[in-house]
């Protein structure tokens, strides 16, 4: 499996000493006696410490070639930053630099490299690297690149590449969106145990591809709010757990998350399409209301998110357990809205984070969920969402204000190799 | 540079002393040096590196793959020598994620190079007229970065003089246009205090837009004079408590905001006046030692974007007259001057990245145009608040833009 992560310590760590000690050797040749003393310094035997201890978590490293993208059916992280951005060049052969440059440097990235150098040997030299997350590792970074449905109008020639039926999600009930966070051409989700890697990541694409993209909108998530295999529920900022029922098996993944050639591209196979919508949580007016109506609106208790129906958090739902003439799980709550039980076994890979940007114009908490969700076909998504956002009780607290698709290409196979390749041949 | 080629030299490629029998001990060694690591290459770029290139289409031709070589990151140019005369390095990336550029060295000065060298891209190429001599092949990234490189032949005075001789004619250039610019400044803020003088307020504000640009155009220059720039251009959030605000804003602000001129008015006209005197001065002597070096053009282009983006599309430049267009259009011009004049030196250097910069000025100029407005006072729209929350993240992106490519170039032209 493509994102089986590296993190037997001894390997990386192994790996991480012998880059140093490689560029202190480059050093060496550039600098003569100094560079000699540097790795001289870098071969000797490192000194036990909380450094050595972090290690396993610093260098948990995920591979970037495979035939998956990373960063889908990856354990969620603890930290986001999701950026949408528009393409400002002219010419295909401008855009194919740009998805050239990210994937060489998406690669570098992920292994916990600089995308260049921090500190350039000439006086005259701009940093080719900004330098924030040197020496900091990893951190399990992945980064995973879509392309919108506007990438492939007549721009750079790219309608034949189109994915069938590949277009904008449609209007649907119960969204409030603001321009300013919807749509684009390409976007880069980047995830990572530290916030500060996955912000450097994100940054350092931005501003290499500066002449030819710009950044349309971003959301910093701080937190979780799905769970991988093998992971605990985290929670959203409403309190209750989310993503319970998460998709975590290679048959399930298959079955609804990875495109095959029904897209009718043969880059997309191995690839998904990931849903990107902010949502905005009215959290001061949902704080004060009281814990039967959240229960009944979730349809799983607080502390546990155990269903109505049961005692355990992973207990299946029984959504015909009656309680005199009605349901114990409510009809209009939200998993019984969006239970695969409910909607033809249509499930959807769910990998969302909480955010917060401080206060809104009119002095409410500015947070929610930025929900990013990966399916083998948009069309899971809206089937859900049209129900939610009709029937959906939570609709009381919650706004949805931006929204994008993208189409995400299958993994690249091995250095050398970049995303859209196929474009311009 | 004689500590980075080793002492010991276990020569394995003998044949590298054909047709240049007359190299220095040192230029065996380097060579040894790259033939050695060579030896850990396999495949097809392994190559007998003592040969001097071939030539054909009028130049040595080398063939350059970035890749990776057991597993490290590496430069492998297919050969290490070439005869004098013009030499083409093709380069390509085969699966070297983490090397992007190769440049041709001598001692620290780019004679060439190209950037994007991006694994899945084609081939690219640079072609360098040599003198013979050592250079160095610089591969930022690579577990090698430095590879040196021979050129054997007529030994010149100075190796890439090509370029040399075109950014002096750059710098000189550029002196010229910045005495030209000071000297219109000077006539411009005499006309400013003769109308301030007169009490005449419509008068001065015309005065005061037409002076601005001359100053802005060269704003980097009269920067590097630590005294004159904040006598000269302060904006009031910078003026440390105590001291006195002069220069352009203060008059500024009696002209666009409290609208009256009074004596003190007259005395800020008179210092102007005054300081552009000395900076007159001073910019003739610079002129006069031909004291530019490139570097200081290219980083005064970018400084000039710096500019923009700093206090113009923030609107703090002209805070009271709202006339931050017109210092932004003066910044582009001046920016672009100093390109310019860099561009014919810098075409041989890098021509990709000079096309790109090239571009990049037109975009930004074209926009500008779309905010001219001849009836207003310096020809350009107000820069309003509404206007400036409408435009500006638009500004930005398309000054950004510019900028990136552009930050690059002191270290190509650099001279140090």
């Amino acid at each position: 499996m493509s994102t089986t992560p590296a993190s037997q310590p001894g390997v990386s760590r192994r790996k991480f000493f012998s880059r140093s000690a490689a560029v202190a050797g480059a050093g060496g040749l550039a600098l003569g006696a100094a560079g000699g003393a540097a790795l001289a310094a870098a071969a000797a035997p490192p000194a036990l410490s909380d450094v050595e201890r972090a290690a396993q978590r610093e260098h948990l490293s995920y591979p970037f070639y495979g035939e998956h993208q990373s960063g889908i059916e990856t354990p969620p992280q603890d930290h986001l930053v999701f950026t949408a951005f528009d393409v400002s060049a002219t010419t295909a052969t401008e855009l194919q630099l740009v998805l050239a440059k990210w994937s060489a440097a998406m690669a570098e990235l992920m292994a916990g490299n600089p995308v260049g150098k921090v500190e350039p040997a000439r006086e005259h030299g701009i940093p080719v690297d900004t330098g924030e997350a040197t020496d900091m590792g990893s951190q399990g970074l992945t980064l995973t690149l879509g392309f919108g449905p506007s990438l492939f109008d007549s721009r750079f020639g790219l309608e034949k590449f189109k994915p069938v039926d590949f277009a904008d999600l449609p209007a649907m009930a119960g969204e409030s969106l603001n321009p300013a966070f919807t749509g684009g051409d390409l976007c880069i989700q980047a995830c990572s145990n530290d916030p500060q890697v996955a912000y450097h990541a994100v940054r350092n694409l931005a501003r290499m591809a500066r002449t030819s993209v710009t950044t349309k909108w971003t959301v910093l998530g701080f937190g979780r709010a799905s769970a991988g295999a093998n992971q605990s529920t985290p929670r959203n900022l409403m309190g209750f757990k989310d993503g319970t029922r998460n998709i975590t098996t290679p048959e399930e993944l298959t079955e609804q998350v990875w495109v095959g050639t029904e897209a009718g591209q043969p880059w997309m196979v191995g690839g998904s399409y990931l849903v990107a919508r902010k949502i905005h949580m009215l959290v001061e007016t949902w704080d004060e209301d009281t814990i039967g109506d959240q229960q009944s609106i979730f349809g799983r208790t607080k502390k546990e998110g155990a269903p109505l129906s049961g005692e355990k958090e992973h207990d299946v739902p029984n959504f015909h357990a009656m309680t005199a003439d009605s349901p114990i799980i409510p009809a209009d709550s939200h998993i019984a809205l969006v239970a695969h039980e409910n909607n033809g076994g249509t499930k959807i890979l769910r990998r969302g984070y909480n955010f917060t940007d401080g206060l809104d114009s009119v002095g409410r908490l500015d947070a929610g969920l930025m929900f990013l969700c990966f399916q083998k076909n948009p069309e899971q998504f809206v089937a859900l969402q049209r129900k939610l956002g009709t029937s959906d009780r939570l609709n009381e607290y919650i706004r949805h204000v931006g929204s994008a698709v993208f189409a995400v290409p299958g993994g690249l196979p091995a250095a050398g190799s970049y995303y859209g390749k196929e474009f311009f041949d | 540079m004689p500590t980075l080629t080793p002492r010991t030299s276990r020569t394995t490629a003998p044949a590298f002393l054909k047709g240049s029998a007359f190299l220095t001990g040192t230029a065996v060694l380097a060579l040894s040096l790259s033939a050695c690591g060579s030896t850990a290459v396999s495949g097809s770029a392994a190559a007998p590196a003592g040969d001097a290139a071939p030539v054909s289409n009028g130049a040595a031709q080398i063939v350059v793959s970035v890749e990776k070589v057991n597993g490290e990151e590496q430069c492998v140019p297919d050969f290490s020598s070439a005869p004098a005369g013009p030499v083409t390095f093709t380069v390509s990336n085969k699966d070297a994620s983490g090397v992007s550029e190769v440049e041709l060295l001598s001692d620290k000065r780019i004679l060439g190079e190209r950037e994007n060298v991006i694994p899945g891209l084609k081939a690219v190429s640079f072609t360098v007229t040599l003198t013979g001599g050592e250079y160095r092949l610089y591969c930022p990234g690579a577990t090698t970065e430095y590879k040196s490189f021979t050129v054997s032949g007529a030994a010149a005075e100075a190796s890439g003089s090509g370029v040399a001789t075109l950014l002096k004619e750059g710098t000189d250039g550029y002196a010229k246009y910045v005495s030209g610019q000071v000297d219109s400044l000077v006539l411009a803020v005499a006309a400013l205090q003769q109308a301030v003088d007169s009490g005449d307020v419509p008068a001065s504000q015309r005065a005061y837009a037409e002076a601005r640009p001359f100053f802005e155009r060269i704003e980097p220059v009269a920067e590097s004079f630590p005294d004159l720039d904040p006598a000269l251009d302060l904006r009031v959030a910078d003026v440390e408590p105590g001291t006195e605000w002069t220069g352009f804003h203060p008059l500024e602000k009696d002209l666009f905001e409290t609208k009256a001129i009074t004596e003190k008015s007259k005395a800020l006209a008179a210092g102007i006046v005054k300081n552009v005197g000395i900076l007159k001065t001073r910019t003739a002597e610079l002129e006069k030692d031909a004291a530019y070096q490139p570097e200081e053009l290219a980083n005064g282009a970018s400084g000039l974007l710096e500019e923009v983006q700093s206090s113009k599309i923030t609107g703090e430049e002209e805070a009271y007259s709202k006339l931050d267009l017109v210092d932004f259009a003066a910044n582009i011009e001046g920016s672009q001057q100093a390109f310019e004049y860099l561009k014919p030196a810098l075409a041989d250097i890098d021509g990709t990245l000079t096309e790109q910069i090239s571009t990049q000025f037109e975009s930004v100029t074209t926009a500008l145009a779309d905010y001219k407005d001849p009836a207003a006072l310096g020809g350009f729209k107000p820069y309003t608040d509404e206007l400036k929350k409408t435009d500006a993240a638009k500004l930005t992106a398309l000054i950004q833009s510019l900028q990136a490519p552009l930050a690059k170039i002191a270290e190509k032209v650099a001279t140090v």
